[in-house]
């Protein structure tokens, strides 16, 4: 396993072609811790995540064949998995609007939130995004990707990646003044 | 710098949320209210662990078996990767189509033997777990997916039980234990080894009937 783990990513993928399927493995411990909160977030929960990680793994091996750079197998995963976060999550939830969120959480002044319950506000906040502010917003602030990171995995021009963060992050903000 | 220029440089640092280092002291108050609220939120994220490495890794596995099984079938749709020089490229496509072999990938639900017209016979599993929190099972008819089917639990007598509609045939399955635990069925006809160091229950369904694990 040792052997296995130390593999770079287009190593494993052409030995996973060549049969060697433990070494699938490798490349699904290391996708799955790196993109585990990633997932978590534009799904909203850890069961769906969960749901939608394994299921991206599994069409990831089904079109390995498709994967043109193994050596960028990361960012062609992430892809997948985007989508099929935004799947999970259509299927599991509706659509909720800005004003129905429950995200004020305090009567006056003086109340005293605690760090959940702030986190909580952003967690409501992320539903208020569109998929695309969503995905953008959660790579930019969540996972504290580069923009050139984040054009790679979303194929999308760095200026609109800036756009949609910077409208997700109003949203976002203009929730979390409600605590203020 | 210009004044164009100027504005360019300002809107693209109020695109990367970098306006509030200029000083601005309630702006960067609300930025440090904002970077707060996300650590908070990453904070208390609950994510995925290992459980989804094993559950995919049992799917691929149980593929990779049941390719095995289809012979000269798993030949023809197994994942490989395929070098060609250019000039035996179009030779090549030329034959497979002559052959009638589909360049393209397949899944279980593809394989023959699959179809939706298979009938269906109604299973019923069970698993005495008194002190597991949640059950499910998993096996060739679900892709292994430990999430899909969620059995319901007696809190008088710890019996875990679901019925599924499964199609006539023989499945191999297991069942999920809080999560973590893959447990072959006690009370199975059989067990085999998955070739992949464990074991799986097997069920044989017939045509007619309501059969039991």
């Amino acid at each position: 396993m040792t052997e296995r783990a130390s593999l770079s990513d287009g190593a494993a993928v052409e030995r996973v072609l060549a049969g060697d399927v433990e070494c699938y493995g490798v490349l699904v411990e290391r996708y799955r811790s790196r993109y585990a909160r990633y997932a978590a977030s534009l799904c909203g929960d850890a069961d769906a995540a969960a749901d939608a990680l394994q299921e991206a793994f599994v069409r990831a091996f089904d079109s390995l064949t498709t994967c043109r750079d193994p050596n960028k197998f990361g960012s062609w995963f992430a892809r997948i998995l985007t989508n099929q976060c935004h799947n999970m999550r259509t299927r599991t939830r509706t659509h909720v609007a800005l004003d129905e969120l429950d995200v004020a959480g305090s009567d006056g002044a003086d109340a005293q939130l605690t760090s959940g319950e702030i986190g909580n506000a952003i967690g409501k906040a992320l539903e208020a995004l569109t998929r695309e502010q969503r995905e953008a917003f959660v790579l930019k602030h969540i996972e504290g990707y580069s923009y050139a990171e984040m054009a790679d995995v979303l194929d999308a021009e760095v200026d609109a990646l800036k756009m949609r963060v910077y409208r997700a992050r109003e949203i976002v903000k203009e929730q979390l003044r409600d605590f203020a | 710098m210009s004044n164009d220029n100027q504005m360019n440089a300002d809107m693209h640092r109020i695109l990367d949320g970098e306006r509030a280092e200029d000083g601005d002291t309630h702006a960067q108050a609300a930025a440090a209210q904002f970077q707060n609220a996300v650590d908070a939120y990453v904070t208390g994220l609950d994510v995925p662990g290992r459980e989804v490495d094993w559950a995919v890794m049992k799917v691929i596995r149980a593929r990779q078996g049941k390719m095995r099984s289809f012979g000269w079938w798993s030949w023809l749709v197994q994942p490989r990767m395929v070098q060609l020089r250019p000039a035996l490229a179009a030779a090549a496509v030329v034959a497979a189509v002559g052959l009638g072999v589909a360049l393209r990938q397949v899944t279980l639900s593809n394989v023959p033997g699959v179809s939706s017209e298979t009938p269906m016979v109604l299973v019923r599993f069970e698993l005495p777990a008194p002190a597991a929190q949640a059950v499910s099972v998993v096996g060739s008819f679900n892709d292994w997916n430990p999430i899909e089917h969620q059995l319901a639990v007696s809190s008088a007598t710890g019996l875990w039980t679901i019925t599924l509609p499964l199609p006539s045939g023989e499945h191999q399955y297991l069942f999920v234990v809080d999560g973590e635990q893959w447990v072959p069925d006690p009370g199975a006809h059989a067990q085999v080894d998955d070739g992949f160091g464990t074991t799986n229950s097997v069920i044989v369904v017939g045509p007619r009937g309501v059969a039991r694990s």
